[in-house]
């Protein structure tokens, strides 16, 4: 697809061509540029392909954003309203497009390398200039096709060809104004803060996209069977003339009903002049000072963080707080604080990580509602069931994952650390990782839906979240000691990831079944769940104590 | 005449002063050794020489040309090879030397021939189709050297040359500088590697906080700092040898404490 969007743009700048700008240079660095794009290993679609050599990245993720935008074009037949449909469409085209531009197309913008590579070759500034420019353009239109494609086509069908038509233009302003969006919000960052910081905040924004993906898939289909949003209409309020997909939607109204009253003109002019006006104000001034700063990015010293570091050494982080108390040797200790600063850091974990955290809130939600249609009443019968088990049990299912998750890293060469010194029982490594993960992320998680189940059931639950929480670490500790013992970020990501999963999966899903099925007996004899507790608590001991031993023969290289 | 001519040139980033007034003239068919300190100013120089850095204070010319003024005919007669690897990894070589050839305005068939024929040369054709992400760093830096060299310029500026190679790769690259000079063309570049300056260079220059402090042959420079090998010479006018003594003594008794 790439190369036919090339193809129409090079010919458009064929013919407006100035004198000064070589073509056939410009035609292989826009070419160059696009098969780099193609390349590009997308950290948030590293799941799907985890070949060695990406051979098409960007079509893996232009097809999952034209599904996504399927989901979202069924919006337009099913909803009645115009304008509440239009204004999810435009919202869902400003955030695709802004998000893709901020964590995709960062590393693109951000990239100093052009510096060395172009510079010291004969292209002339304008040459470059315009090749950037086309590369943008068609990257910008591919994406926008793949958001786009069927909310237009499902518009045409729906409303007719004149509203189709204005759709296509009022998408086009809205993906200009994601532009503009993005390149303040980097000036911004870029003004304020360092660029190790605009690292962060990309990948911020990277783990944000991810989790949206995910949930998004499981939410959006539901949301559908919501009578009150299918009937619901929105008249123009103060706050409409500042959200710019409601000026989009107003303005196709108008086209759809010919209503030219003073409000709908005014969010006519606004769609249409706002976007322009900022892009105009983009290139005029924001674009030739980002890329100043751009320059200067590859030459600047790391004298202001030098301070920062000194005043952040001062302060024990607390990682090492907890680990006196939590860990029994030394080794142990190493390996809590290694794995506790890595998954706060590592980029690869977070990103396949975090988005499991949220699909904890997705399936309590799935898991509660999934059966009914009248929310009010499932939710007022809620203190009488026992659903409060799914919240037990919850954080089972996803923060397993990170077992898996914390052998590997981009740095697996490192581990020949462990390897040099005198450690005699190595097991304590990955027993000290495992107690970093259940403090870390499942203590927040426990205490999250421990809040939200008493406040539906009372303190009746108290004894059952116990138990709970030494069966959670019970299957957790299980799991990781059926499951091959890596050392800690020790194993190259992608090769043997993959394998012995199945397994696994269903081992997760037979003990975790059997634990709740036995609990949700339990329940049934009062004093029963509370007996259980010690036998619990105890068996994780041993298990604890069993991973803690383990010699260099158990572990898996 | 000479090929590369530097009037007082001065260099700032921000209010950081890099180059501090050089003034530096070269005979064109010379080996030149541009030899300083990390932050000495090297890779500033070069990049000015190359074109890349416009802003500077002073006068530039290459080749009787300003580098100013005429940047696009002085690179598409000069090779540059900067330092550490930049290139396109995801690209295969074959696909990156047709791309830099393509900015020098070399056709394809030409490219194709002398791609082909430079990586047989280098060891690498049987992965000239393999994306670079895998490359260690010397086959990258082959990578490198063939797209400097590739549209066969009168002048050559490397920049950390023979960092991340293989003895036998250094081996080959001094050769290839040998015989490039010569073929007559000028070479300028920087390393860190004393032994391989002092054998290769005719002339070196050493330059510490943006000042030229030596400039001769090896022989010249040997007579004046009173000193035996290059790497003396280089802390004797660089460094504080008494200084960095007392640092390693230091350390040992850190270890010991």
């Amino acid at each position: 697809m790439d190369k036919l969007i090339l193809r129409f743009v090079l010919f458009i700048v064929k013919t407006f061509l100035k004198k000064d700008v070589d073509f056939e240079k410009l035609k292989i660095i826009a070419e160059t540029k696009l098969i780099l794009d193609r390349r590009r290993v997308r950290l948030a679609m590293k799941n799907n392909a985890a070949k060695k050599e990406p051979g098409n990245q960007i079509l893996v993720t232009l097809i999952v954003y034209g599904i996504m935008g399927l989901f979202i074009a069924f919006t337009i037949p099913i909803i009645k309203d115009i304008v509440i449909s239009m204004t999810i469409i435009h919202c869902y085209v400003l955030f695709m497009m802004a998000m893709t531009l901020i964590t995709d197309f960062s590393s693109v913008l951000l990239d100093t390398t052009d510096n060395q590579i172009i510079l010291p070759r004969p292209v002339n500034s304008k040459t470059f200039f315009v090749a950037r420019l086309v590369h943008i353009l068609v990257y910008l239109l591919q994406f926008t096709i793949a958001v786009a494609l069927f909310p237009i086509i499902f518009t045409f069908i729906v409303h007719g060809f004149f509203v189709g038509l204005a759709c296509i233009f009022t998408i086009l302003l809205t993906v200009l104004f994601s532009v503009f969006l993005t390149y303040l919000l980097y000036g911004l960052i870029l003004k304020f803060s360092t660029e190790q910081r605009l690292k962060d905040i990309i990948s911020g924004f990277q783990i944000v996209m991810t989790i949206v993906f995910a949930v998004g898939f499981q939410i959006v289909p539901r949301l559908f069977k919501v009578d009150k949003l299918m009937h619901f209409t929105m008249p123009i309020h103060w706050y409409t003339y500042f959200l710019p997909p409601l000026w989009m939607a107003n303005l196709l109204e108008s086209v759809k009903t010919f209503n030219a009253d003073v409000p709908h003109i005014a969010m006519i002019f606004l769609a249409i002049t706002v976007p322009l006006f900022t892009f105009w104000i983009m290139i005029k001034f924001l674009a030739p000072s980002f890329s100043k700063k751009i320059a200067a990015l590859g030459n600047a010293g790391d004298e202001t963080t030098s301070e920062e570091k000194n005043a952040a050494a001062h302060k024990i982080p607390l990682s090492e707080k907890l680990s006196p108390i939590l860990c029994s040797n030394k080794t142990e200790r190493a390996g809590f604080e290694l794995a506790w600063k890595m998954t706060g850091r590592d980029k690869s974990f977070k990103i396949q990580f975090y988005p499991s955290l949220a699909y904890i809130a997705v399936f309590a939600f799935v898991f509660i509602f999934s059966s009914s249609k009248n929310y009010a009443a499932t939710w007022h019968n809620l203190p009488n069931t026992n659903s409060f088990l799914w919240f037990v049990y919850l954080p089972m299912f996803t923060i397993s994952t990170a077992i898996g998750l914390i052998a590997f890293n981009e740095n697996f060469a490192a581990s020949w650390i462990y390897f040099s010194r005198p450690l005699q029982k190595p097991g304590s490594l990955i027993s000290g990782a495992l107690k970093s993960i259940l403090v870390k992320f499942m203590l927040p998680v426990v205490i999250i839906l421990f809040a939200f189940a008493y406040y539906v059931w009372d303190y009746k639950i108290i004894d059952d979240f116990v138990l709970g929480i030494f069966n959670n670490i019970l299957i957790f500790m299980l799991l990781s000691h059926i499951s091959k013992s890596y050392l800690p970020f020790s194993m190259q990501p992608n090769l043997k990831q993959q394998t012995g999963k199945f397994i696994q999966v269903l081992v997760q899903i037979l003990v975790i079944g059997a634990l709740v099925w036995l609990h949700y007996l339990a329940i049934k004899v009062w004093w029963l769940v509370a007996a259980l507790i010690p036998i619990s608590a105890i068996s994780c001991y041993f298990l604890l104590r069993t991973v803690q031993n383990y010699s260099w023969q158990k572990i898996a290289t | 005449m000479s090929i590369i001519q530097i009037t007082d040139l001065k260099k700032a980033y921000d209010t950081n002063l890099v180059l501090k007034g050089i003034n530096l003239e070269i005979a064109a068919g010379q080996i030149v050794g541009y030899i300083g300190p990390n932050g000495a100013g090297k890779s500033t120089t070069i990049k000015i020489l190359c074109g890349i850095t416009s802003e500077f204070e002073g006068s530039v010319h290459v080749m009787g040309m300003d580098v100013r003024k005429d940047a696009m005919e002085v690179k598409s007669k000069i090779g540059y090879i900067p330092e550490l690897a930049a290139l396109y990894e995801a690209l295969t070589p074959v696909e990156y030397l047709k791309f830099s050839g393509k900015l020098y305005n070399l056709d394809d068939a030409t490219i194709v021939k002398k791609t082909n024929e430079l990586l047989r040369l280098f060891d690498l054709h049987e992965k000239a189709n393999t994306r670079m992400t895998s490359y260690s760093k010397g086959m990258k830096q082959k990578v490198l050297l063939i797209s400097g060299l590739i549209h066969n310029p009168e002048i050559i500026f490397l920049d950390e040359p023979l960092s991340g190679l293989d003895a036998n790769a250094v081996i080959l690259v001094k050769e290839i500088l040998a015989q490039l000079k010569i073929a007559g063309k000028t070479i300028f570049y920087s390393s860190h590697i004393m032994d391989v300056v002092e054998k290769i260079s005719d002339r070196i220059i050493i330059i510490d906080k943006g000042e030229v402090k030596a400039d001769g042959t090896f022989e010249e420079l040997k007579n004046n700092a009173h000193e035996g090998s290059l790497e003396n010479i280089f802390t004797s006018l660089t460094g504080d040898s008494a200084q960095t003594q007392s640092t390693a003594q230091d350390f040992i008794n850190v270890l010991n404490s």
